[in-house]
């Protein structure tokens, strides 16, 4: 017994040693930028390797300009796993609280995954003052408690796009079809999520106005593995079109496999990270083909050959990392806000949190997920129009090019199209 | 220490420990202080080292206290005889009815709390009442599964706030305040269980755990001895529960997370099970290990449960019961024969 | 139709999910909460070979069961061996174990689109109206056929026999020379093949992640506790009642019901035959 206690006591020393801090020096103190999120989800990963990118980019120039003096950015993370279904959010929030304590970062991008961590979270970053430039959580939440105290929540931003953006281009997508092609038979299926719900719920109701007929609005939980209740019903009453909501790759991997397994004649359209990916075909195979997908805001992960910043940035995050960006969504949003933010201290030439709230709500910056500003809830401006005035996002289909190769086309909005939305020959009477 | 052939080691009590057990230990203050040390310091420590502690361990005492309780009301349930898997049931119970009534009725947290509290451990008790009569593992079975069933409910009927939870709830007048709520309720539980347990009623308590039919047959409900046991530590957990919701203004259904099931359970299995005291040290190991161990990223919690399998093993009857032997008791090696 | 064909698959799904799970216990008593763990980990351990060794799924499955089996196998050698017949302690031993190995797995990486096993076969047939995989109705034979191969090795063979002697009575069948704890590291085995088993068959469904770990130990528990602890006509049974269930919730109530019903299921058949629909648990009962 005596020799277990020592090997216990020993192990346990062990850890406390490793865990004891160690101790740096360096010569220009940098700007520290603190990135809590989920790593465990696609979009934390990949929004982490893009400010990565943008920060080396900026080093490489010889960092910002503070006042006078040139100073470097530094990346400090810390995995909140708040996207992990068994986190208690509590514990996502000890993870943001010790990087803001410990490493006392200057400003804090990308931030949560969960709009329950997000919304939660916004107390403790208004508590510390610092200034946070979030890119993921899309819930509109966010809004609606900024507005509750817009003085105690100045320091939080939100570079990315809002679900009613996003819906608003897949209705546009929905006229179009059903003008083109009559389609009028639509099935919504979304993760029961609060912003997966009003996302499909907008499009549903978009939908009943404009004469569809919806067969079934469904909402699965987030944790669903089975999806041939919806798909049967689907193919029963001989559905056109589904529509579909889903951020957690587990349950959109299946749905997608099983989807194509049980070929139900309808077209597929919606956020489905899988089906978006652009590993798709070789994950979940030729099923993927004539299936549309939204990527929001642009340059997420496909590169549009009429707005070069989304090709130029997709090739540096290629060559700084072998691979494309697996989601669909928000990559472009986590490295432009890198820059907002080095823009933003550059004009104030000051990290002190007020100044940099301040002028951060000047910004006016033409990122490659278009034109950046923001509006009174803090909130990135996005759009239809045109990528000079405002954000924008794009929606494409899985096509085979004249090789017979199955590539990503841009086919809504008109000023991004590379190509026409066709009807899968199975849907041809 | 390595075995030696023909010899075995043989385990007596200390003097000290012979002497201060009788009336005679008021005869000496170095027996006074014999037992006074092992209940007296710790309490003196935990009092004061809020007082030393960064703004972020003393988030993560909080914590410990907060597990701590949960694994006191474990170890109060096991004590008769009932192996719960749920204690996060306890805790998000409390945690809503507190939560709830901060955000729906606006009172403040110092009627919040007791409120939780009693109508905690009366709603815990309400609820698991159908399935007192199982035992053994069955019971852990419905107990582990009910807090994700609550969790579920709310997830699907979207019920207080649904995923995104209740927040902007009303904290406390003062951090240090709700540090020292958390830390004299963490210590009271302790020394109330400590004292229920050796009392008439605890004996039936544990009389029930060791043979349930003999109670039945001396005349005695165990049934409803059980939902009273029940009532105790769902107050405690409720207790906590509401705590953690005022303490951190915030409120989702993560409360019934898995975390407040196991990791109570894991407190009391480190600490040793039975003493209260066990759960107690437990948790105060347990608790700043897993946040110390954060600095380590993503093997945070593999190294966690690493750690706890290899000090399970090599103390499998906790780490209470080993410091106390080693208290009270010396050891020596004696030749067989 | 489309009902009872899918009610049938996911049915036997569950069974698949809970089969191992149930041996383990059955034969030894020990509930074993890494069954979870090690369901997930053989499915990487076949991408991993298939990927970096480069070898073909057939091979790389049939390597990743013996693989998981040999893991079950140490895992009660080394670990729970020491802190047998401490509940207590073999709980938070296997769930701490499990739980280390999905840690470690999300640590290494292995979530994302990228881990996805291929299925046997690709396409579908109609039945009545229903499409249907060919993988589904692999998932279904397999189960068919497992059940039936579980039942002529307990019945007919030397090992077998040895661990229905174990379950039905550990002392006497110590003293007829069957060493206990040579069974009891070969249950775990055997459930941890199974585990690997299942996964081989169910994974190329979807995609692959760590948490799926943690869901197939609660569906494996639910199925477990709604059929009976130990009775393997209760697992069918149980996996039949949760399975037809949730596709039921799902087509006449709500699709997002569908996970409430495993839980549901539980607390329902507990507080009117609390050991199950099938359990045999004689103490239990007499308590009751």
């Amino acid at each position: 017994m005596r020799r277990g206690a020592m090997i216990f006591s020993g192990i346990f020393l062990l850890a406390i040693l490793v865990v004891l801090p160690t101790s740096q020096a360096a010569t220009v103190k940098p700007i520290v930028i603190g990135v809590p999120t989920s790593l465990y989800t696609p979009f934390g990963r990949d929004g982490l390797k893009a400010v990565n990118l943008a920060v080396k980019e900026i080093n490489a120039k010889g960092g910002v300009k503070v006042g006078t003096q040139r100073r470097p950015f530094k990346v400090v993370i810390a995995d909140t796993r708040g996207g992990e279904p068994n986190t208690p959010v509590h514990d996502a929030l000890m993870a943001y609280e010790r990087l803001i304590t410990k490493e006392k970062p200057d400003a804090i991008v990308v931030g949560a995954f969960r709009s329950e961590v997000l919304i939660a979270g916004m107390d403790l970053v208004a508590k510390y003052k610092i200034p946070q430039l979030s890119t993921i959580a899309q819930s509109p939440g966010f809004q609606k408690k900024f507005m509750k105290d817009p003085k105690k929540y100045k320091y939080l931003f939100r570079v990315t796009t809002d679900a009613l953006v996003d819906a608003t281009y897949l209705n546009n997508t929905l006229d179009i079809l059903k003008k083109k092609f009559g389609l009028k038979n639509a099935y919504f299926i979304y993760q029961d999520t609060l912003w997966a719900k009003a996302f499909s719920g907008l499009m549903s109701r978009h939908c009943k106005k404009t004469g569809w007929k919806i067969v079934g609005f469904d909402g699965y939980a987030a944790g669903a593995t089975d999806f041939s209740p919806a798909l049967s019903k689907a193919r029963e009453s001989k559905v056109q079109l589904i529509g579909m909501v889903w951020d957690v790759p587990l349950g959109a991997g299946v749905f997608a496999k099983q989807y194509a397994a049980m070929k139900v004649p309808a077209l597929l359209i919606g956020f489905i990270p899988p089906m978006a990916s652009p590993m798709a075909v070789k994950t979940l195979g030729p099923g993927v083909e004539y299936s549309m997908s939204i990527e929001f805001p642009v340059g997420a992960s496909l590169p549009l050959k009429k707005l070069p910043k989304t090709g130029d940035f997709l090739s540096k995050f290629k060559k700084e990392y072998g691979a494309l960006p697996e989601a669909a969504a928000v990559n472009s949003s986590a490295y432009d806000a890198v820059f907002i933010l080095a823009n933003a201290i550059e004009r104030t030439g000051s990290l002190n949190p007020d100044k940099l709230a301040a002028a951060l709500e000047k910004t006016d910056y033409a990122g490659v997920s278009g034109r950046i500003r923001f509006n009174k809830q803090h909130i990135a401006v996005f759009g239809t129009k045109d990528p000079k005035k405002e954000g924008v996002c794009v929606i494409f289909q899985w096509q085979k090019d004249s090789a017979g190769k199955l590539k990503r086309v841009p086919v809504y909005p008109a000023f991004l199209a590379e190509g026409k939305i066709q009807l899968p020959p199975w849907m041809k009477k | 220490m390595t075995k030696q052939e023909g010899y075995r080691k043989k385990r007596l009590d200390r003097g000290i420990k012979a002497r201060s057990d009788t009336l005679f230990a008021v005869a000496s203050w170095k027996e006074i202080l014999y037992l006074m040390i092992p209940r007296f310091l710790p309490v003196a420590v935990l009092l004061l080292l809020p007082l030393f502690l960064g703004n972020y361990w003393n988030k993560v005492l909080v914590y410990a206290c907060i597990y701590g309780l949960l694994a006191l009301s474990w170890d109060f349930l096991a004590s008769c005889g009932l192996f719960s898997l749920g204690q996060s049931l306890f805790f998000g119970v409390g945690a809503y009815i507190a939560g709830g009534l901060n955000y729906y009725f606006h009172l403040p947290p110092l009627i919040t709390i007791p409120i939780a509290t009693i109508a905690g451990g009366i709603l815990c008790s309400a609820l698991l009442t159908p399935v007192m009569r199982l035992r053994g593992v069955y019971f852990a079975m419905v107990t582990l599964i009910l807090p994700l069933l609550l969790m579920k409910i709310i997830e699907t009927t979207g019920v207080f706030g649904g995923t995104q939870g209740l927040s902007s709830l009303s904290g406390f007048p003062h951090e240090m305040l709700s540090i020292y709520i958390a830390v004299v309720g963490f210590l009271a539980c302790l020394f109330l269980f400590r004292r229920i347990i050796n009392t008439d009623y605890g004996l039936i308590l544990r009389a029930i755990r060791d043979d349930d039919r003999s109670v039945m047959s001396g005349g005695i409900n165990i049934y409803w001895r059980k939902s009273q046991a029940l009532f105790i530590a769902g107050a405690a957990g409720g207790f906590a529960g509401a705590l953690m919701t005022h303490h951190y203004q915030f409120l989702g259904m993560s409360v019934f997370a898995l975390d407040y099931s196991i990791l109570p359970v894991a407190a009391v299995a480190l600490g040793g099970q039975g003493t209260f005291a066990g759960a107690a040290i437990g948790s105060m190991l347990l608790v700043p290990l897993s946040e110390a161990l954060r600095a380590l990223g993503g093997l945070r919690v593999a190294i966690y449960c690493g750690v706890l399998i290899v000090s399970i093993i090599l103390l499998p009857e906790g780490f209470f019961h080993y410091l106390a032997r080693k208290y009270h008791q010396f050891e020596k090696v004696v030749k067989i024969g | 139709m489309s009902l009872l064909i899918y009610g049938l698959i996911n049915s036997v799904i569950l069974a698949l999910y809970t089969v191992g799970f149930s041996l383990t216990y059955g034969i030894s008593g020990l509930a074993n909460f890494a069954h979870g763990a090690l369901y997930i980990l053989s499915g990487f351990v076949a991408w991993s070979l298939m990927n970096a060794a480069g070898l073909p799924f057939a091979v790389s499955g049939i390597l990743a069961v013996l693989i998981t089996a040999a893991i079950g196998f140490a895992f009660y050698w080394v670990l729970i061996l020491r802190v047998r017949g401490i509940p207590l302690a073999e709980l938070i031993v296997t769930f701490a174990a499990g739980v280390a190995i999905l840690e470690l797995m999300t640590w290494k990486g292995f979530y994302g689109l990228r881990y996805s096993l291929p299925v046997f076969v690709n396409g579908g047939v109609e039945i009545a109206g229903v499409g249907i995989d060919y993988q589904r109705l692999i998932v279904l034979a397999s189960g068919l056929v497992l059940v039936i191969g579980l039942w002529l090795f307990v019945h007919h063979t030397r090992i077998g026999l040895a661990f229905r002697a174990m379950a039905q009575n550990e002392r006497t069948a110590l003293s007829i020379g069957i060493e206990s704890d040579w069974i009891g590291a070969l249950s775990l085995a055997f459930g941890a093949a199974l585990a690997a088993i299942a996964a081989m068959v169910v994974l190329p469904l979807g995609v692959m992640e760590s948490t799926i770990g943690y869901d197939v130990l609660i569906y494996a528990l639910a199925v477990a506790i709604v059929g009976g602890l130990e009775s393997t006509l209760g697992m069918i049974a149980g996996s039949f009642l949760i399975g037809y269930g949730q596709i039921a919730a799902a087509r006449y109530i709500g699709a997002k019901w569908m996970v409430i019903v495993p839980l549901a299921a539980i607390v329902f058949v507990l507080s009117v035959k609390p050991s199950g629909i099938f359990g045999k648990f004689k103490e239990l009962e007499e308590r009751v």
